[in-house]
């Protein structure tokens, strides 16, 4: 059997060395690519780090404003300014009342329709209300 | 193509690629052996940094999650005049660079608007300037002349980040600015000995801000990484990252409402008897949690440089006093614990003198004159004749023991402000008189928070507690880490017994000391106190302090309250308790009822008609 030529040989070599160069580039170049995608995803991941961080700031400065706004002190410094003349109830004002309210004035409302109905002509038309079919 | 120009083709390649080899392989000898310290320290200096991150400090809040301290971000603003002038002198036409500087002017006097400066300051500092330097670090602009460009000249500090956002927008060339967090106050004096304060250096000095660092400070953080040529991170080159742990949250047991109820009534006392010092302290009997405790004089918290440091103080907790006669509590309390008396028993407060374990000793003065009085009525008219021989019923002994066991001449564990343990002598101390003086209330000193825990366990139901100031820690999310209860120290009376005695006590504002000061359907109980202030080792006719301590509603307490008036000048008469503390006593109450939504004991009439809804 005759041998292959040398120059062959020779160029086959010289293709191979140039495709080992491309897959070793394309390598480089991917890797390359890869580096830069990851610093970029750090860079924008930092970036949000840096706007949560700065949102949070901005929180603490409005709850530190609002806290101000809403002390005891403020708020009654602007009852005089707005002449709004709200004052702390006295003992002598208060009616305290003890169970549901609702219930109770259901109860009262129901007392005043079933004696006007009792006293009324006709069918009575009422509604019996109570606090549970609200 | 023939076979000899193969392979010198061949072998040329072969070289060539080895020759590239080669070179490659002596740098990597020279970078990485040869040079390599010295790159690396460069490559150290010039690109690896660490980069720290502070941790926001916890806030201070009351127990219905009201801020009472925070963290706030301000800027410092710089100016660097140097890189304003390298950037003008960069652009090299004189036209151009004249209106780059008119543009940069223009900007500079807007500044000085935001930030309230007027544009003369402003421009001052733009100008730039050499500082001093020592010589040997003297190798920043090349010449060793003792000086160096000065590139940061402060503007201003403290300003607000919306101001900032406003400042950075105008894009001010050599402007630098700094972020620094500044502790807040947002209520100003409120409840100011018992929040503290940062310092400049932002170190914790007193109060909450002290006591409870630990849990406030949190933990830094830092990256390890590297930056590039404009000094700004490369975050894909981190190689080390400590996270931050932001401080905890601090809530306290204290309400904000009260507590500025408790400091408006200081405020009208100060304005009508010029104390030297007032106290009121608010808190829950059943835990022993303060609601409330404000000092007169007082100070605000953000200006805590221009205060006294008598203003700083504590008084609850730093200054004793004799507590007078709200020490008859102990007294009234231990006899009728030992059930040596009943409430009914009597005693002859008329006499002047006494026989005691052989000797005869001198009773004490009276305010007005007594006869035969029961045990009720000398708590109820605070006889001191009568609470010494209640005493005497006692003995030294079990006397000593009592007010030891109601926590007086001890700790009560209060952690702000520096607490002292007052004064209370062991009996082989005493003189022969001290067993009538000391249930009056002389020869012993007190704390304001010690005669207030005194009494507050005889509103619970006998059993004394530690004063709890705080409530609860949270994470930077709200989430609870730890919760602190009540902490019992001892149970000083029965509870039949501490009920007894409380009903004792609603006869001072029905008809005693404090005949008046009663809120109907509310049975306040309670102890007027007036001591004589020891001037120069000798006891005062003209100085005293002024106390009523008491709880309500007797039969099922809910609030303890205490108002101590230190050496108040009135106009006419002596600084009784009834008469500078009992009225601030009556004005809180009234208030607290209403906001704390205390129910009477004897529910008034007109309640019945709107329990029927109204139908009468």
């Amino acid at each position: 059997m005759k041998p292959p030529p040398a120059h062959a040989l020779v160029n086959r070599l010289i293709a191979l060395t140039l495709l080992l160069l491309v897959f070793s580039g394309s390598l480089g170049l991917g890797a390359v690519w890869v580096r830069q995608e990851i610093s970029q995803t750090a860079n924008r991941s930092r970036g949000f780090v840096a706007r949560i961080n700065d949102v949070e700031r901005r929180l603490d400065e409005v709850n530190a404003e609002i806290a101000a706004a809403v002390n005891p002190d403020a708020l009654l410094r602007q009852n005089e300014a707005m002449r709004l003349g709200l004052a702390m109830p006295r003992e002598v004002q208060v009616v305290r009342v003890d169970g549901s309210p609702e219930l109770r004035l259901a109860g009262k409302r129901n007392r005043e329709i079933f004696s006007l109905a009792a006293t009324g002509a006709g069918a009575p038309a009422f509604r019996v209300v109570t606090a549970s079919l609200r | 193509m023939s076979k000899g120009f193969a392979n010198n083709r061949l072998t040329i390649l072969s070289l060539g690629v080895v020759a590239c080899f080669m070179a490659v392989g002596v740098r990597l000898v020279f970078l990485h052996v040869i040079d390599r310290e010295e790159l690396l320290r460069f490559v150290n200096k010039a690109r690896r940094q660490i980069v720290v991150e502070h941790a926001r400090r916890g806030a201070i809040l009351d127990a219905r999650g009201n801020l009472l301290a925070t963290s706030r971000s301000v800027m410092t603003l710089a100016v660097d005049a140097w890189s304003l002038d390298e950037y003008l002198q960069i652009e090299k036409n004189p036209a151009k660079r004249a209106r780059r500087a008119a543009e940069e002017q223009a900007k500079r006097a807007q500044l000085a608007g935001l930030l309230g400066l007027s544009v003369a300051d402003v421009e001052k500092a733009f100008v730039p300037a050499m500082r001093p330097v020592k010589p040997e670090a003297d190798q920043r602009d090349g010449k060793v002349d003792g000086l160096t460009k000065d590139r940061w000249v402060k503007l201003r500090e403290g300003v607000d980040e919306s101001v900032y956002d406003r400042v950075a927008a105008l894009n001010i060339r050599g402007l630098t600015a700094e972020r620094a967090y500044r502790r807040v106050y947002p209520g100003s004096g409120l409840a100011s000995h018992l929040i503290g304060y940062l310092n400049k250096e932002g170190t914790a000095v007193t109060g909450a801000e002290r006591h409870f660092d630990l849990y406030l400070k949190g933990q830094d953080g830092w990256i390890e990484s590297e930056k590039d040529g404009a000094r700004r991170e490369m975050a894909q080159f981190r190689s080390r990252e400590i996270p931050v742990q932001d401080g905890n949250d601090v809530v306290l047991t204290i309400d904000s409402v009260i507590q500025h109820i408790i400091e408006d009534e200081l405020k009208t006392i100060a304005a009508k008897y010029d104390p030297h010092f007032a106290t009121i302290i608010v808190s829950d009997p059943q835990t022993g949690a303060i609601l409330g405790m404000a000092n007169y004089p007082s100070f605000d918290l953000n200006n805590y440089s221009k205060a006294p440091l008598d203003a700083q103080r504590n008084y609850a907790v730093t200054d004793i006093i004799e507590p007078g006669s709200t020490f008859k509590i102990v007294a009234a309390g231990a006899a009728l614990n030992e059930g040596l008396v009943t409430p009914a028993s009597l005693f002859d407060c008329g006499i002047t003198s006494i026989d005691y374990k052989g000797k005869t000793l001198k009773l004490p003065k009276e305010d007005e004159p007594f006869g035969m009085l029961s045990v009720a009525d000398i708590v109820a008219h605070s006889s001191n004749r009568g609470a010494a021989q209640l005493a005497m019923r006692l003995g030294e002994e079990r006397f000593y023991d009592y007010a030891r066991r109601y926590g007086f001449g001890q700790s009560t564990a209060f952690p702000l402000g520096g607490e002292v343990r007052g004064i209370l002598e062991a009996p082989a101390k005493w003189d022969g008189l001290t067993i009538t003086r000391m249930p009056m209330g002389h020869a012993i000193a007190a704390t304001p928070l010690q005669v207030h825990m005194a009494m507050s366990a005889v509103a619970n139901g006998g059993a004394l507690l530690r004063p709890q100031i705080l409530k609860e820690i949270r994470d930077t999310n709200g989430n609870l880490v730890r919760t602190f209860g009540p902490e019992k120290r001892d149970q000083v009376l029965k509870p039949s017994t501490a009920a007894l005695l409380a009903q004792l006590l609603t006869g001072v504002v029905r008809e005693g000391t404090a005949k008046g000061f009663d809120i109907p359907g509310f049975e306040v109980a309670g102890k007027t106190g007036t001591t004589q202030k020891v001037i120069d080792g000798k006891y005062s006719t003209t100085r005293h302090v002024g106390s009523f301590v008491g709880f309500f509603p007797a039969s099922r307490p809910q609030v303890v309250l205490s108002v101590i008036v230190d050496d108040a000048k009135v106009t006419s008469g002596s600084a009784y308790g009834r008469v500078v503390a009992a009225p601030a006593f009556k004005h809180i109450a009234e208030q607290l009822i209403q906001y704390l939504d205390i129910k009477p004991v004897q529910p008034a009439s007109r309640s019945l008609l709107a329990m029927q809804g109204g139908v009468r």
